[in-house]
């Protein structure tokens, strides 16, 4: 079954295959390996390359992610200007800590999975089927994870314009389950000081996060990726100097709306710095 | 019987004329490019007849709904293979037409023991600048029609289909005439639904060959639209989006259409 990419299927899917089905069907996708119980020998002598901390939370103009800039493998820094926040479409955010050769081919078919599904079926797929279509991706991956290589552990954050329309935040495990979220999520190894303070400036801060305007939750989101960047290693801080700023998106009614650098550096330098 | 080639050129023939007649009732479909983009416009009762196939790809079709979504879906998986598996700016109409669709379509009509597909489509596929867009005409039989200019004639910023060969003509020869590529949304609408009008004029009254009059297009389009409702559909040049295919929901062309 080596069609080349051009050759035209004459049998009639339907549409039925969604399109991770379709890429996999062509030969395009490598199917996970069966799970086995134990990580393949050797496999954690090769350091991986890991992108971390990434953060999401509910406030007066939608749901804020944010995310730092680093890839690290093993102790080694990879990159410092990786972006760990990826739109997938007008209205929905992927954020991801963990391995980014796994996390941006995620990315990359649940963008394209979401285009095939509206293409060929003439709707826009629902937030339940998209939320799933992510779990489905991590599933099949579990294999790969068990063998200790492409962990993956996103966030991901839409706005639903259905029957109770709002910003819907959800984080997901590794085996591919999704939580949906009322408050805050947070991923990746800077997480746990992550989630102390979102927890702290939610129940004592001045406000709950919920009632921040957009300049307030940028600063919290801010300082909590500073305060997880001053212990963990694996997470980037600010580089003034290069003027590298963590990525921050807001997913609105509006759709997506990207904070500029410069935006960012002047709250980092009123309030963090 | 077929073995002999004289029968063989027979039997292709008697397909030709039974598809023609198949499709002669389509209803028409212009695509017209603008100061902003490319619009696609039909007239129709249910069915949609214009579709998204990828980021700058838009398709209108004519004949059995069967056919026509066999094509379209695999013209949609197609780009999006390609679009996955190396990038979007690789995903090139012309390649899809050329290498994909037109041989396809060639050997489903030649193999006269099958059935051959029931459509002929018209696709646009919108450019960084309007010299660059492409309009092209995929036949039943793989054969295909492109706006590019050839030694004799000029490139032609639209593309029309017609349930036939020479309604489709008139169309051409009415939009060569009266198009204006660096008009407004609004002109681009009433240019090609006057285009569908004389589209459907040309495939229903017995194959008139001369261009309708002004008036008799205006008496023909309202009384079409007492039946049927407008379908548009636009690929928009702004560059700041990868997607640039719209639907344009009814209140827009209602206000389009207005005054």
């Amino acid at each position: 079954m080596d069609l080349p990419s051009t050759a035209l299927s004459c049998g009639f899917s339907g549409g039925v295959d969604d399109f991770a089905g379709l890429l996999r069907r062509k030969g395009f996708l490598p199917a996970a390996p069966g799970v086995p119980m134990a990580a393949a020998p050797g496999s954690e002598a090769i350091p991986q390359t890991q992108a971390t901390t990434i953060l999401a939370f509910k406030f007066q103009g939608g749901v804020l992610v944010a995310g730092d800039r680093r890839a690290t493998a093993g102790n080694t820094v990879v990159y410092d200007r990786a972006d760990k926040v990826l739109e997938i479409d007008r209205h929905s955010i992927m954020a991801i800590a963990g391995v980014p050769a796994t996390a941006w081919e995620m990315a990359r078919v649940l963008e394209h999975s979401f285009q095939f599904f509206r293409r060929t079926q003439l709707q826009e797929m629902s937030v339940d089927g998209k939320v799933r279509a992510l779990s489905k991706l991590l599933r099949d991956n579990f294999g790969f994870v068990m063998q200790g290589v492409g962990i993956v552990v996103p966030i991901f954050a839409t706005y639903d314009a259905g029957a109770d329309p709002a910003a819907r935040l959800y984080f997901y495990d590794a085996m591919g389950a999704n939580f949906e979220v009322t408050d805050f999520a947070a991923t990746g190894s800077g997480s746990p000081a992550v989630r102390g303070i979102l927890y702290y400036e939610n129940n004592w801060g001045k406000k709950p996060l919920l009632e921040m305007e957009q300049d307030e939750a940028v600063t919290v989101a801010l300082r909590a990726l500073d305060t997880a960047a001053e212990s963990d290693t694996a997470t980037g801080g600010v580089d003034r100097n290069a003027r590298i700023f963590p990525v921050i998106k807001i997913v609105s009614q509006a759709g997506i709306t990207t904070l500029p650098d410069k935006q960012i550096g002047a709250l980092f330098k009123r309030s963090v710095a | 019987m077929t073995e002999e080639p004289y029968r063989w050129v027979e039997a292709v023939a008697n397909r030709r004329e039974y598809i023609e007649t198949q499709l002669a009732s389509g209803s028409p479909i212009a695509a017209v490019g603008y100061r902003d983009g490319i619009l696609f416009v039909t007239l129709g009762r249910t069915r949609q007849k214009v579709y998204e196939i990828y980021d700058r790809i838009a398709m209108g079709a004519i004949g059995h709904p069967g056919d026509i979504e066999r094509l379209r879906m695999a013209a949609i998986e197609l780009a999006s293979t390609e679009g996955f598996t190396r990038s979007a700016a690789d995903v090139s109409l012309r390649r899809l037409a050329y290498y994909s669709l037109s041989p396809v379509l060639k050997a489903g009509f030649e193999q006269i023991y099958g059935a051959p597909y029931l459509a002929r489509m018209l696709f646009a596929e919108i450019g960084d600048k309007p010299e660059d867009d492409l309009f092209l005409r995929v036949e039943y039989d793989g054969a295909i029609a492109t706006n590019g200019a050839t030694f004799s004639e000029t490139r032609q910023d639209f593309g029309a289909l017609s349930g036939t060969r020479a309604a489709t003509e008139l169309m051409e020869s009415f939009l060569k005439r009266e198009h204006k590529p660096d008009g407004s949304l609004r002109s681009a609408l009433k240019t090609g639904l006057e285009a569908w009008t004389v589209g459907h004029i040309g495939s229903s009254d017995d194959g008139a060959r001369e261009l309708p009059g002004k008036e008799a297009i205006a008496a023909r389009l309202q009384e079409q639209l007492t039946g049927s409702g407008i379908e548009g559909a636009i690929l928009e040049r702004d560059a700041r989006r990868a997607i640039r295919y719209r639907a344009l929901a009814d209140d827009e062309v209602k206000a389009l259409t207005a005054g």
